[in-house]
Formats: structure tokens, sequence, C-alpha cells
């Protein structure tokens, strides 16, 4: 949602990653809203090159989506016209791609943070260029395959597969055509030096789990043609019920979704591994697409068994996948929501639930989880450590406690869990802990009282409820309207000795985006102090370390520790921004 | 539950167990018809008994003194005198109203005083009574900690058997005060399942139950930074006279 400090957070991104000419551009649309280049232009007062070459920019970096409408010309033809349209949210994201590179860590291995760290520091590219860039630091010429001897046949797996330079950090060391063995005896039988390069090989391999785990995807289209409008009469039955059913759609959502690419081709890739080792064309597509899919799949096999798999390397361009990537902060928010809410068990067992419904729950957008039965969930707890020791009757029981809903209608009692609920719940929470802490304990309670209720409540009730003195809940509720945290209702037809009644109530919608604005703004400001204590100590920073003692050290100490600080303040804030925004 | 019956479990001070009854017990007896005995109306004059007749017709919710004065248009000594001997008599008492404290209203003897002018249960001389909401609350918490999962007529009852307080403790009152526990975000309100942990209570039964222990109130990452509890945010811009460059709440 882009509010006041929404826009200034997003424009401050972009002019401290891509300067300001940049930010310019990216500020006049999000404040104008879809334009033209021409109106760009104006608005800006910028060159058109220079508009243009900021345009590419934001495209570039998936800030900016391009579209074609038809224009209707009257009496002469109709033209076509070009408009850009500026994409909030992914602006945003770039101040956690750091939790996204993480989150691959934690999954993968160093190939595939790699190889993400080069999707998100370039925007988009292609799978050649992404190779390309891995291999730019490596060692050139032929590279040696390391044959050992004795029962070590998978650390031989991963030597072959990973490369020298892999082995390298961990097991072995290059002295010029001897190997020196780290840590481990064992027996290098033979050294076998190839012409190919088995690292393009692994790297392949990583790009595929990336894109199987949906983390990588294929770029949407670059300029989609939006079909004009056309005002179909609704058909006489049920005209009515068809016409409230209806959501109106937004000319820059109907052009997000005829840019995306087919479900069946956004995560397919067409590896070429022919110039390598096999010389032949491989289609990797996630093993868990549903069967509707793979004639897609056989059909495009064609498709690009014509271009061969050499052209799609060189042609698809890619970008990292951030729907799934908020998908899994939101699947991690709602588990520790869980276990701090209720207990540990709890939280295993929601994380092991949404863990063997991972495949599935894309397609509902992560609303809701399951169903599953209970053997199901039960054997996915035992696969994680902390749930071994739980019981079928405990696994049950944690069911019931977080709210899982059971379906008995199936020959098996599935579970099927609404985080949707435990999102809601996660958002009020958070706001009533700004509450408490902006106003004490008396207003917590009564704003708990309110948010909860979500009904007009009169000041004399609310203070009988929350047992807080009458006089002192009107003061503490006139604070809270004061601030935009409640809501207050006069009724207009009341007796004279009713002239004081005041209603009370929360109102979710804008008290919500009301935080939403104070956080951006919150984190706007952190990260400007961040970047002006950076500024202030820049030259202790250029110090070479033997140089940074005594007095210079201190304070070298201490920006460290003030960045670290506020680096990590953000990261929380942004957690909380996600929250509200994203999840 | 034995141990519940402990003072010493539940941590409480011999403070509590002697001031807080006695407290109590004054703030109760000034509700309680049955303390007063009035004297015999054959004994007062006649200006006395315009006055108790007006008072007794306006019920439990009284008269406002300065009103009284002046539908009885009497000279101010007379008045004041006649209205010290309907008090020395036990005919009307002097009751603050909740909503004006400086008003103090006169409400016949044998009424118990409205909640609209008395503030309700919780209240005494017009004024909230949080000593004893504070420390009743407590009570309520430790019983439910120590229970792990509770109804409100078994914390109700567990208290009452304890004779912690000389007044009576409703179940009212009780569900009342837990209620508040709630709101405070102490313990929660969860529905009895009848297996596991509420297998001694009936299912479907709504039970109070202490959060899980260590889930510490943890903070709201925005308060956690100065911007979250500043009350100069909304003239705080990135080139105003207050800015983030200039904000002397991060140099804390
Ligand atoms: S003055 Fe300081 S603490 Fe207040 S809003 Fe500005 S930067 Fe934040």
């Amino acid at each position: 949602m882009a509010t006041r400090y929404g826009i200034q957070l997003a424009v401050h991104l972009i002019s401290s990653h891509f300067g300001d000419l940049v930010a310019k551009v990216c500020e006049c649309l999000l404040r104008k809203g879809t334009l033209t280049l021409r109106d760009i232009i104006r608005f800006t007062e910028l060159s058109a090159q220079q508009v243009k070459n900021c345009l590419l920019v934001l495209i570039q970096h998936n800030c900016v989506q391009a579209f074609s409408t038809v224009e209707d010309g009257g009496l002469s033809e109709s033209r076509i016209i070009t408009q850009y349209m500026v994409i909030f949210n992914n602006i945003i994201h770039r101040m956690r791609f750091s939790k996204f590179i993480m989150i691959v860590s934690q999954e993968f291995d160093k190939e595939c943070e790699e190889l993400l760290e080069g999707l998100l520091q370039h925007g988009r590219l292609t799978l050649a260029q992404l190779l390309d860039r891995a291999n730019t630091d490596k060692p050139e010429g032929k590279i040696p395959v390391v044959h050992l001897g004795g029962d070590r046949s998978r650390i031989h797996v991963r030597v072959l597969k990973s490369g020298f330079h892999r082995a390298s950090c961990g097991l072995l060391c290059l002295s010029g055509n001897s190997f020196l063995m780290i840590g481990l005896s064992l027996t290098i039988k033979f050294v076998q030096f190839v012409e190919c390069c088995p690292a393009q090989d692994a790297l392949r391999e990583s790009f595929n789990r990336l894109v199987n785990a949906h983390y990588v995807e294929r770029c949407p289209a670059s300029e989609p043609l939006l079909e004009l409008k056309t005002d179909e009469a609704p058909s006489r039955r049920g005209a009515k019920s068809a016409k409230i059913a209806r959501v109106v759609e937004t000319t820059e959502q109907r052009a997000l979704k005829a840019a995306a690419p087919m479900e069946a081709k956004r995560f397919l890739v067409v590896t070429n591994t022919g110039s390598d080792i096999h010389g032949k064309n491989t289609v990797d597509m996630p093993s868990n697409e549903i069967t509707g899919e793979k004639q897609m799949k056989d059909e495009y096999m064609q498709l690009d068994g014509a271009l061969g798999g050499a052209v799609c390397e060189k042609e698809v361009v890619w970008r990292a996948n951030f729907e799934e990537f908020v998908l899994r902060l939101k699947q991690k928010v709602c588990v520790a929501s869980i276990r701090a809410q209720y207990d540990d068990g709890a939280g295993v067992v929601l994380s092991a639930m949404l863990e063997a419904t991972r495949g599935t729950e894309r397609k509902i957008r992560g609303e809701t989880s399951g169903p599953l039965s209970l053997n199901a969930i039960f054997e996915e707890v035992m696969k994680t450590e902390e749930g071994r020791t739980m019981t079928l009757e405990h696994v049950r029981s944690s069911l019931n406690q977080i709210g899982c809903k059971l379906d008995t209608a199936g020959p098996d009692q599935s579970y099927s869990i609404d985080l949707k609920n435990i999102i809601d719940t996660a958002q009020r929470d958070e706001v009533e802990l700004i509450v408490l802490k902006r106003y004490g304990k008396e207003a917590f309670r009564m704003f708990r009282l309110l948010s909860r209720t979500r009904c007009l409540a009169e000041t004399n009730k609310i203070s009988d409820t929350a047992l807080v003195d009458k006089k002192e809940a009107a003061k503490i509720l006139y604070k809270l309207w004061q601030d935009d945290n409640v809501h207050m209702v006069r009724p207009t037809a009341t007796s004279t000795s009713d002239k004081d009644l005041c209603l009370w109530t929360v109102n979710k919608d804008t008290l919500w985006k009301h935080v939403l604005d104070q956080m951006y703004h919150g984190a706007l400001n952190l990260s400007l102090r961040t970047l002006y204590e950076l500024e202030q100590e820049r030259e202790i920073l250029q110090l070479p370390r033997e140089k940074r003692i005594g007095e210079l050290g201190k304070r070298y100490e201490r920006l460290r520790r003030v960045r670290i600080l506020m680096e990590s303040s953000l990261m929380k804030l942004d957690d909380s921004i996600m929250l509200f925004n994203d999840f | 539950m034995n141990c519940f019956c402990s003072s010493e479990h539940l941590g409480f001070s011999c403070y509590m167990m002697l001031v807080v009854p006695m407290n109590r017990s004054q703030g109760a007896g000034k509700r309680k018809r049955t303390d007063a005995s009035p004297g015999t109306q054959s004994s007062l004059g006649p200006n006395e008994h315009a006055i108790l007749d007006i008072v007794k017709g306006k019920g439990d919710m009284g008269i406002w003194i300065k009103d009284m004065r002046d539908k009885v248009n009497l000279p101010p000594t007379v008045f004041n005198k006649s209205i010290d001997s309907l008090k020395k008599n036990k005919m009307v008492k002097e009751v603050k109203n909740i909503k004006n404290k400086g008003r103090v209203h006169l409400v016949a003897a044998e009424f118990e005083p409205s909640k609209e002018l008395t503030g309700g249960d919780w209240y005494a001389d017009g004024n909230l009574d949080t000593e004893f909401i504070t420390i009743l609350k407590e009570v309520c918490f430790k019983q439910i900690d120590v229970m792990r999962v509770a109804t409100i007529d078994q914390v109700a009852n567990e208290i009452r058997k304890s004779n912690y307080f000389n007044i009576e403790c409703s179940t009212q009152k009780i569900k009342e005060i837990l209620n508040t526990l709630v709101l405070d975000n102490k313990v929660m309100t969860v529905t009895s399942n009848g297996i596991g942990e509420f297998a001694a209570i009936p299912a479907g039964t709504l039970c109070y139950k202490s959060r899980p222990k260590g889930s510490k109130q943890r903070e709201a990452a925005l308060t956690l930074i100065p911007c979250g509890v500043c009350p100069h945010t909304t003239i705080c811009t990135p080139d105003g006279i207050i800015s983030p460059k200039t904000c002397v709440y991060y140099t804390k």
C-alpha cells in the first residue's frame, strides 16, 4: 500500500540504490500514477534520453512494468500507447533482499545463494549471463576432477559436481599440480584435467533447484497489449448477483496479469547441458506441478526443442520471485506467532503442516493450509528434531489448540488451518503493543476491549468493563482519538442529559493503514539516520585495519555497533511492515 | 487444590491478608442498608419531615443538596441543621456523585444508592477502589496459574473458600476481574474440549488459562526505535528543522 511515507521510503531506496535521476522518475510515477513517456518527460522536466535510461533501469530491476493500450482515435485510426506503471511493493522489497538470501542459504547451498544474489543485484538475467557472472572469478581453462580412493564416494561425487573451486574451500587446496589434503586423510587416486567446466553443470543444477522451489521465475512480458475493455451486458439470469460479485479490476492489475507468464511456463527450465558433457537438452519442471500442465510442458518441449536449450539459456530472462519469498516469510511469522501464543509443540505442528502442503499452498496465495490427514501431519512432525518426542495425542491436541478445522467428511479425518486468522491476530497484537507502549496499561486494556468487540461502546461501559476510573477513561479515550487510534461517534438525536454521550470503536481499516504509514516513516528515518552516521564517520571507515587503534579504534567500534543496532532494528521494523502490507 | 488455600503458595504477604479486608469492609459497609439503624420519625421537626419526604421520593438516585435547598427554600442555617439532624438519626446518607465528585447527593437510608450515582461495585467513596481491584486480580491470576486452566466457578469457589476477603466476592465480580485479566493479556480464554488438561471440565465450557511460561510480553518493532514513541513525528521531515539528522533521541 503506497501511503504518504511509503512513497518517501520507496523514493529514498531508489535514490540510494540508483541515484537521484532514477529516483525522480520513480517519484513521479509513484505520485502521479501510470504515465506515458511524454507525460513523464513533462512532469520531471528531464530530457527524453534521461527518462528513457531511468525507465530502463527501473524495468531491469522490476520496479516498473510497461504495457500498451489501444487508444480510440475517433475518426482517424486507433493508436497504440505505451504506459509505465510503478510496482511499489517491488521497490520496498529491495530493503529485504538480505532476508530472501537468508531463506535460500538456509534451504540450499552456497551456489544457490550466489545465483540468487546475482539476480537480486542485476534484477533480470538470462541463465547464460548468470553462469558467466558466476564463473568470472573462477580459475580459467581446464578444471581438475579429483578421483578419490577409499569409500569416500560422497566426497568424490561432490568434488566432481562442484568443480575445483568448491572443493578448495573445504577439502583440498591446489598447489601447482599437486593437491594438499586438509583435515581428512583421503587418498587421491588420480587427478584428471578435463576441458569442460563441471562447475557450470553444478550451477545449472542449483539454478534448477531454485526454479523448482519457485524462488526464481521467468520474467513477465516486457510490454503486454491490453485489450480494449468491452462493457458486456450482464446475462439476464442472476444479473444482479453477477454485478455484485464482479470485482472491478484496475488497469494496473490487468497489465500485471497480462504480463505474467503462463503458470506452466513460469517455472519451466530448458537447460542446455550439451556444450558441457552430455550434449542434450533437458526440460526441468517442478515435480509437483499438476498433470494438466504436463501437456503444456510437452508443447513447450517441442517449441524449445526447435529453439534448442542453448537459445533458451541465452534468451529467457529470469528474476527472483518475490511472491514465493513473501509466502515463506509469512509462514515463518505464522509459526512464530503460534509459538508465542501457545507453545513450542503448537509451533512444530503448524510448521509441519505448512511444510507438508508446500506445493499446494502457492495456488491459494497462502490463505489456508491443508487439508491434511492426522497421520500425514504426524509423519511430518516426526521428521523434525523438536517433534520427535511428540505423541499422536499431543499433535491432535495442538491441532485443536491452534484452531485447525477438522473435516470428518472424507474417509480420513483431515485438518486445515486458516493462516489469515493467524495473521489477523498478529496484526492486532502489534497494534495493541504500540498502544501499550505509548499510552500505558489502562489504555491498552480499553483498546483491546474495543478492538475485540468491534462495535460501538459507550465511555461508561468501557470504563466499567476495563475497570478504569470513569474520568480517567474519558481522558484516555480522548487522547487515543486525537492520535487517530480510535474512532468517536456522537449520537445526534439524544436527550439533553446525554449530551456528553460518546461512542467509541476501532476502525480497523483506517487504523491499520495509519500504523503502516508510521512504520514506513520509522523505517525511512532509521535509514536516513544510518546513512548520516556513516557519512559522519566516513574517514574512519576508510582507514586501513592497522590504523584503527586508540581513539580511532574506539570510534570505529562505536560506529560498528551503531550500524548493527540500526540495521537490525530496521529489519525488525520491516518484519512488521510485511505483516501489514504483504501478508 | 489444597495448595491454593495456603497463602505462602500464592505468594501473598501478611500485609495483604490484614489490610485488604479491613479497607474493603469499610467500603462495603456504606452500601449495606442493614448497617444503618434509622431513628424514629416522631423525633423529627416539620422541616426535617419535608426534606425526608423529598429525599425518599427521589429513590436510589437521591437529590443533590443544592437542588434540595432550592426546593425547600429554608434559611441556610435552618437547612443545614435539619440535614445534620437527619444524618445523625441515620435517616439519610450523603453519597458523592461519581460523574461530578463535587456534588453530594442525599439518599434515604433505606435505599441502596444507584450504581449510576456510586459508579458500581468497584467504587468506594466515589473513587475506583484500585487497591482492592489490583489485589483481587493478583489473587485470581495466581489461582489460574496454580490450576493452569480453570472455569469462573472454580476460581470463585477457591477464592471464597480461602476467606481472603471479608466481603462477598460474587461469581459476577470474579468474572469481571477475569475479563480484565484477559484484557491485560495475562490470561486467555479457551473452550474446553474435555481431553488432556481439560479432562475435569465438561467440553464446551469457557475456561481461563494462563499464558505459556516464557511468553514474555514482547515489544512492538515500531516502539523499539525512537521514532515509534517520539512526540515530534508529525513535524519531523528529512530536510526540516527536526529531522533524522538533527534528532536528539537517536544520540541517547
Ligand atoms: S525527531 Fe528523531 S525520533 Fe522523532 S521522528 Fe524524527 S528522527 Fe524519529
